[in-house]
């Protein structure tokens, strides 16, 4: 091949390459809005820490990929034979227990830097802004969350809580059910709800409003549909909201079919992996309804068990006037 | 006077065309059936990404139901660690191994035999349980309990059938392995003269036979489960669906090494050949992989830093985990110094090296922060893992056994790939596997689940789009690639000779391809670089 050519060759190569660096480049120091604003304390201690990896990565990044670069560059052949060999060095003793030195104690750095931010992350502060730490049992289920409150009142995927509180989530899965990841990114890490075991994490929203999350593990068919989502609201409106929660209404029905039903048997009840409910026999029999939602049949999880009878009433009422007397 | 008659010798059934690769034992052709198989199923893998893909360029998409995806999604992991990665290395293993040290064979050649075919049985149990009742596993690689347990038809029960042949194959080979390695060497081939492929191998080797039987085990327990009514991973019944998760990663990260490390070793092989140079601290290179091979046993915890692991446990696992980057640093800066001051000849295999080394220091990188436990806490199971396990295993292991088959292509089958359309194959891969996988680091962070069939939310489109337009030019670098076979196949590839890149190795003393006994006499070796060495002593006495 005449040496022109393959200087042109390994110059397109070259520019290529630089071209598919750079922009990744920009795409790692495009990174930070990669990732969601942190509204918790917890989660912004986790920031901090993503910041300093990203930051000594990036530096580690740039330095490697340029070498590389360069060494390309710099030490083509250009149509040098093959047999003329370069240098033939075999090593370096010095060199080599440096660039072994050196990574070990940027890595214990990042790790000191972990203990050291650990206690803000993981600790659950007694109190807030707006007042005491207040403990939600969470449950993740095939396929949607169940929350606990202090008073008994239960909400189906929808967490409510007042702003500037600690909320420390106690969180499982029921025994029969499977492992779910419970994760609000803008609030907290993930944390996995396992059958037969307890797990803790917690967060305070700084303000007031609406954080999405869905279920990080995957947990069957519909673990794309397992959303929830975090309304953080004034003190006084998580009262009145909680109390409210305890009574059976058609509210609570139809929250409880959009979380629990819904991901199955479709949002107009149509039908997509259950059957349609629409005109559906055991709507109309409340012994039948309960016992299927005690204890599932075929493909449908036992989604019901252990419910309380507020939300299993509120739940009948919401279906009988939706899909039975032709509403 | 009567015309002798040509004799006629009866070609027994054994030797024909086809009943030949069938019952054959030489290492060689096994190593090809090995290539061959696995590139085939290294297709079927891509296909199913490539249907995934699609199914999630945009939001609420119907392209795939919720079944079919969760079949494919966890087809594609198996067949992509179980049937191309693993055994491609094996495959490589099984050809050079044998020629690198001087051998004529492996040290048991039917039991090598044995190990194919129980290989490609297993990917035809695998590819079979599509057509079970209720299809094929819906539980991702993983296979994590209970859900695995919940399922009724018989996918997940031919997915464990099928893994349970594979870790008889794969024992049976890394024996073989470790035989050939440590009792067949040539005369003067030390420890500190064996190629450093070889040392992965060995690594490799030693690896899997530590850690399949806790597979095994696992997967037993989670078969009885379903089938014999044990509750092992049944916490309603007493188990712990826990348990199953450590002994799955107590094999599945060594498992990360066992893929990565014998690649490391063909970026070892192809760095210094088409640097013109020796590796750059042979003795750190060599002793690094047994590091990573040792510590990878040691770290497997964290794969389960969300699973509420009591806080010592995270730091242990962090430092581990942190400690690894340490060997595997010390390889990336070795690669590059052996570059410095190079004559670097820009060839396929060299464009792929180089390749590798640019996307597996990205996968590394991505790897530290997922060793920070309370990072990973935001990371874990999410996009962000997807692209960092890509970057390791696709940017990582596929290219440098992409660069692996063009510098031993040759060798195989005494023909060069052809370089332009090599070229065309790395850049649209270099470029396609970026755009597929970059994107999904920011999915990652801003809240994307791994493993869901649809999402809504429409500010993950756009990156889902680049993602799968990305995974479209991936696609159009392999049917290069096919075509360079093809092309190559129909003899129109350039006749390479016994040493087409003036190699180190044993492997290119032998002719291409090698005869079955592999070499009339092997040289005496003196170095690490046994065909150096006899170039020069030529070079001398010409002179």
């Amino acid at each position: 091949m005449p040496t022109p050519v393959r200087r042109k060759l390994i110059f397109a190569c070259l520019s290529l390459s630089a071209l598919a660096l750079v922009l990744s480049g920009t795409a790692l120091a495009g990174a930070g809005r990669g990732i969601p604003p942190a509204d918790s304390p917890n989660a912004g201690g986790i920031q901090d820490l993503y910041v300093v990896v990203l930051i000594v990565t990036g530096i580690i990044f740039v330095i490697v990929e340029g070498a590389l670069l360069l060494f390309i560059f710099r030490f083509r052949g250009g149509g040098r034979a093959r047999a003329a060999e370069g240098p033939q060095i075999r090593g370096h003793t010095r060199l080599e227990l440096i660039w072994t030195a050196i990574p070990a104690l940027i890595l214990a750095g990042i790790i000191a830097v972990v203990f050291f931010k650990l206690p803000g992350i993981q600790d659950v502060p007694d109190a807030g802004a707006a007042g005491p730490k207040m403990t939600v049992q969470v449950e993740g289920r095939q396929f949607y969350w169940r929350y606990t409150y202090p008073n008994g009142a239960v909400s189906i995927n929808q967490l409510v809580v007042p702003a500037q509180r600690p909320i420390a989530l106690v969180i499982t899965a029921p025994d029969f059910d499977v492992i779910h990841s419970w994760w609000v990114p803008q609030l907290a890490g993930k944390m996995d709800a396992i059958p037969g075991k307890t797990n803790h994490t917690w967060f305070e929203a700084d303000h007031e409003g609406i954080y999405q999350g869905q279920c990080a593990e995957f947990c069957g068919i519909q673990h794309a549909m397992m959303l929830t989502q975090v309304r953080a609201v004034s003190n006084a409106e998580y009262e009145s909201w909680v109390a409210r929660q305890l009574k059976v209404s058609a509210d609570i029905g139809h929250m409880t079919f959009l979380g629990a039903c819904a991901p199955c048997h479709g949002m107009q009840g149509q039908g997509i992996i259950g059957p349609a409910l629409k005109g559906n026999a055991t709507l109309a029999n409340p012994q039948q309804l309960r016992t299927l939602l005690a204890h599932g049949k075929r493909k449908m999880p036992p989604v019901g068990e252990g419910w309380t009878p507020q939300e299993i009433n509120s739940l009948i009422a919401y279906l009988k006037q939706e899909f039975v007397s032709g509403g | 006077m009567a015309v002798r008659a040509e004799p006629v010798y009866p070609v027994p059934w054994y030797r024909g065309r086809f009943t030949s690769w069938i019952t054959t034992v030489d290492h060689k052709r096994i190593g090809i059936l090995y290539l061959v198989t696995c590139l085939v199923f290294f297709g079927a893998g891509g296909i199913l990404a490539v249907l995934m893909r699609t199914q999630l360029a945009q939001t609420n998409e119907k392209f795939l139901s919720a079944e079919h995806y969760n079949e494919l999604m966890t087809v594609h992991g198996l067949t992509m660690v179980f049937l191309v990665i693993v055994p491609i290395l094996a495959g490589f293993g099984n050809f050079m191994v044998p020629l690198m040290i001087g051998a004529k064979d492996v040290a048991f050649p039917r039991l090598n035999a044995l190990s194919y075919w129980l290989f490609l049985f297993a990917g035809v149990v695998l590819y079979a349980s599509f057509f079970a009742t209720g299809g094929a596993a819906q539980t991702g690689w993983t296979l994590y309990p209970p859900l695995s347990e919940q399922y009724a038809g018989n996918g997940v029960d031919l997915a464990i059938l099928a893994l349970h042949i594979l870790t008889v194959s794969s024992l049976v080979g890394a024996i073989n392995f470790i035989v050939t390695i440590h009792r067949m060497r040539a005369p003067g081939m030390t420890w500190m003269r064996v190629p450093l492929f070889v040392w992965s191998i060995d690594v490799y080797a030693w690896i899997l036979v530590i850690v399949l039987p806790a597979l095994s085990a696992g997967l037993t327990l989670l078969l009885l489960d379903r089938q014999a009514g044990t509750h092992f991973f049944q916490p309603n019944e007493g188990g712990n669906a826990l348990l199953f998760q450590h002994v799955f990663w107590f094999f599945g990260h060594p498992e990360v090494y066992v893929m990565i490390l014998p690649v490391m070793g063909i970026i070892s092989e192809i760095i210094p050949v088409f640097s013109r140079k020796p590796i750059f601290g042979y003795t750190a290179v060599a002793f690094s992989t047994v590091a990573i091979g040792f510590y990878s046993l040691l770290v497997w915890a964290h794969h389960m830093f969300t699973v509420g692991l009591a806080t010592p446990l995270l730091g242990f696992f962090m430092i581990s985990s942190m400690i690894i980057a340490v060997p595997t640093g010390i390889k990336i800066l070795n690669w590059l110094a052996t570059t410095w001051r190079g004559n670097l000849i820009f060839e396929t295999p060299m464009l792929f090296a180089l390749g590798f080394i640019a996307l597996f220091t990205i996968g590394g990188l991505s790897g530290i922060f997922l060793a920070t436990f309370p990072v990973d806490w935001q990371a874990q199971d999410s996009y962000f893992v997807v692209a960092h396990l890509h970057y390791v295993l696709f940017g990582g292991s596929m290219f440098g056994i992409f660069g692996g088959l063009y510098y031993w292509w040759p060798k195989m089958f005494g023909r060069k790939l052809d370089e332009t359309l090599g070229k065309w194959h790395f850049w649209l891969l270099f470029i396609g596997f970026n755009l597929t996988f970059f994107p999904q680091h920011l999915l990652g962070l801003a809240g994307m689940p791994r493993r869901i069939y649809t999402y809504s939310r429409g500010g993950w489109e756009t990156d889902n789009m680049i993602s799968t337009i990305g995974s479209y030019v991936m696609g159009a670098a392999i049917l290069v690639f096919v075509v360079n076979v093809i092309w190559t196949r129909r003899r129109a590839g350039v006749r390479a000779g016994n040493d087409p890149w003036l190699g180190d190795t044993l492997e290119w003393y032998t002719t291409s391809p090698p005869p079955p006994h592999n070499f009339e006499k092997v040289p005496y070796v003196t170095s690490a670089r046994p065909l150096r060495d006899l170039r020069k002593r030529l070079e001398t006495r010409r002179a």
